[in-house]
């Protein structure tokens, strides 16, 4: 009991408050507005162009992860010279932490003397706009995040790949399945409810994404990166708007919901059909 | 046709020599068990069969092919594995018809020969499962339908009934050699069990050590074991051996134990062997209640095991552990001494040092 009411509580709390006008600057007593907040919310562009920022992020991100961890997964599981010690490495960015991670991209990003940019400018190239222009600050961003979390699903795709059974391979090789053809018509169907999970995993943990953006763009240029948490850690804390935040909140929290049963109802028939 | 010609194949794995060198040919529509102990070897020879493990030395041939160096897939082979290896997420149906499908051979083409391997595996109601919902004995017909339906040259089983109860065993031995009988295939088959290589073979090769000790029908390895690990390892229970030497004296000759026990030989047999150190080695079904060459041991019962045909007594004979099988309701007490009757006339002889038959 005490247990449930310390996880239902805060969310509680925060509901009631998502229904007031509710600052702290200039301290105002909270009055309740009913629906008010949400309707502004809904009602702002800049909301949806946050939605939208976010989803972009989230769907690239999480995809590449996936494909390109999935695949260094499969090769390191493969028994090769040294594979214990690139074990290891590969799964070091996912150790540091994220804040820690951004303030080394965007020194790396530097335009004009980071390294990426100095080496790039050997080769002729000019100085390039990697977190100040639109589309380049979302794809230095995506790219962060699938350096960062693409050991994460290295390490789970690993672990499922080493309870696959070798005798099944085996047979498959005895039927002369191309090596291609073994992994289309074993290695991922046996693998697909792990991958579910992962990338079930990391695209709610991806919606959360917030000191990545806050320390290489801040959102910018203008509102062009800027994310959920971001949003609303800008009406949270720089403008105190309490109501107003908690709201959003909950409207992110109705969102993620709603991406997660998508997702789940989308992919439910395939992992079904294999179980 | 499909014979297989095995030249002075061997494997290592770096230093270790796991088989030195074997020869061994096999004809075509012949089904060959190869038998023996854990570590004999016998799964590393049909894997290198396979194509599913490198051959360290040596060749393979499939009838005029060289198969040695040719990749697994291409040697048109199917094998049946101890743990079935059946795909998880594939029905009965898209199991066995899995290779036609790598094959892109056309659907209906697919799905009327999995309805025939079905048919002929009793397996017809359980097309739309999946492995996990099907007993170890369906799954062993599933195992063995997706064997089928390639009309491979050769099939290979390694140890196939070795995760199944006792009962079943017996069944799927009988539907295997039923199998054998229908689709005239050249079959190599690996157990450890010696009762499934006599009842299923039409040779029986027993290997130990990564050799090959004896290659022969199930009766001449019974009656002619050619040394002594085959005569023990054939035949159960097993064999009993005891050591001594032969001497010719008075009224033919005699074989006397290391303990001092005698026992006369009948006239001319083995007169030859005389003065080495041999074994002698009797079958507990020669060691009963009576025999023609009225040859009698003393057995130190030890223990007796009623089986309901015949019952089993344990003990020792000249000091060495001996078994003999004596008819139904036969009683001792452990502890009490027994008169054995041995059939001389279905003995072995084997050399003491080289251990092979002396005949």
């Amino acid at each position: 009991m005490i247990v449930l009411a310390m996880a239902i509580f805060p969310l509680i709390y925060s509901l009631s408050i998502s229904f007031m006008h509710y600052r702290l600057i200039p301290p105002m007593p909270p009055r309740f507005n009913g629906l008010d907040n949400y309707a502004k919310i809904l009602g702002q562009a800049r909301f949806w162009s946050v939605i939208y920022t976010t989803s972009v992020i989230v769907i690239f991100s999480v995809f590449l992860q996936y494909v390109i961890g999935f695949a260094v997964a499969t090769a390191l599981n493969a028994k090769i010279r040294g594979s214990s010690v690139f074990r290891v490495l590969l799964l070091m960015p996912m150790l540091i932490a994220p804040v820690a991670v951004a303030l080394i991209a965007r020194m790396i990003l530097n335009p004009v003397i980071g390294p990426l940019d100095q080496f790039l400018t050997m080769f002729g190239f000019p100085d390039l706009p990697f977190l100040s222009n639109k589309n380049w600050a979302m794809g230095s961003l995506i790219a962060v995040e699938v350096w960062q979390w693409t050991p994460f699903v290295i390490l789970l795709m690993l672990a499922g790949l080493q309870t696959l059974p070798r005798d099944v391979y085996e047979a498959a090789t005895l039927e002369n399945a191309s090596k291609w053809r073994q992994f289309w018509d074993i290695t991922f169907p046996m693998l697909l409810p792990i991958s579910v999970a992962i990338i079930f995993i990391r695209i709610i943990e991806s919606f959360k994404i917030m000191d990545t953006v806050f320390v290489m763009t801040g959102g910018g240029p203008g509102i062009a990166t800027e994310t959920l948490t971001l949003f609303a850690y800008q009406e949270g804390f720089k403008k105190f708007n309490l109501g107003y935040t908690s709201a959003l909140s909950f409207l992110f929290l109705i969102f993620i919901i709603v991406i997660g049963v998508i997702f789940l109802a989308i992919v439910k028939p395939y992992v079904e059909k294999r179980s | 046709m499909t014979n297989i010609s095995i030249r002075n194949l061997s494997k290592s794995y770096g230093d270790v020599v796991v088989i030195p060198g074997i020869n061994l040919e096999i004809r075509d529509k012949e089904f060959v068990v190869l038998v023996g102990p854990s570590g004999c070897g016998k799964t590393t020879t049909l894997r290198m069969i396979a194509g599913l493990e490198e051959v360290s030395g040596g060749e393979i041939w499939f009838g005029e092919r060289d198969v040695t160096n040719l990749r697994a897939g291409l040697r048109n082979t199917s094998m049946v594995f101890q743990n079935y290896a059946l795909y998880p997420h594939m029905t009965v149906a898209q199991n066995i018809g899995y290779g036609m499908k790598v094959r892109k051979v056309p659907k209906p083409e697919i799905d009327k020969a999995v309805r025939k391997a079905a048919q002929i595996l009793d397996l017809e109601a359980y097309l739309e499962r999946r492995p996990k919902n099907l007993s170890g004995g369906q799954r062993q017909r599933v195992a063995i339908g997706r064997a089928i339906v390639r009309d491979p040259d050769i099939f290979l089983f390694d140890e196939p009934l070795s995760n199944l109860d006792a009962k079943l065993r017996i069944e799927m031995r009988s539907e295997i050699k039923a199998l054998h009988r229908r689709l005239q295939t050249t079959i190599v088959y690996v157990t450890h069990d010696q009762v499934e290589a006599m009842t299923m073979a039409d040779r029986v090769v027993v290997m130990r050590d990564g050799n090959i000790e004896q290659s022969d029908d199930p009766i001449t390895l019974y009656e002619k074991p050619a040394n002594i690990f085959v005569a023990s390892f054939i035949g159960a229970p097993s064999m009993n051996f005891l050591e001594g030497t032969i001497t010719s004296g008075e009224g033919g000759a005699q074989f006397q134990t290391t303990d001092g026990v005698t026992i006369a030989l009948p006239a001319n047999k083995w007169a030859d062997a005389a003065g080495r150190p041999v074994v002698l080695g009797i079958r507990p079904e020669h060691a009963t209640e009576s025999s023609p060459t009225k040859t009698v041991v003393t057995m130190l019962v030890k223990s007796v095991e009623p089986l309901g045909p015949h019952t089993l007594i344990n003990g020792t004979v000249a000091g060495a552990k001996f078994t003999a099988q004596m008819p139904a309701g036969t009683s001792f007490e452990p502890g009490e001494s027994a008169e054995i009757h041995i059939n001389l006339d279905k003995a072995h002889l084997f050399d003491g040092a080289s251990e092979l038959a002396i005949r």
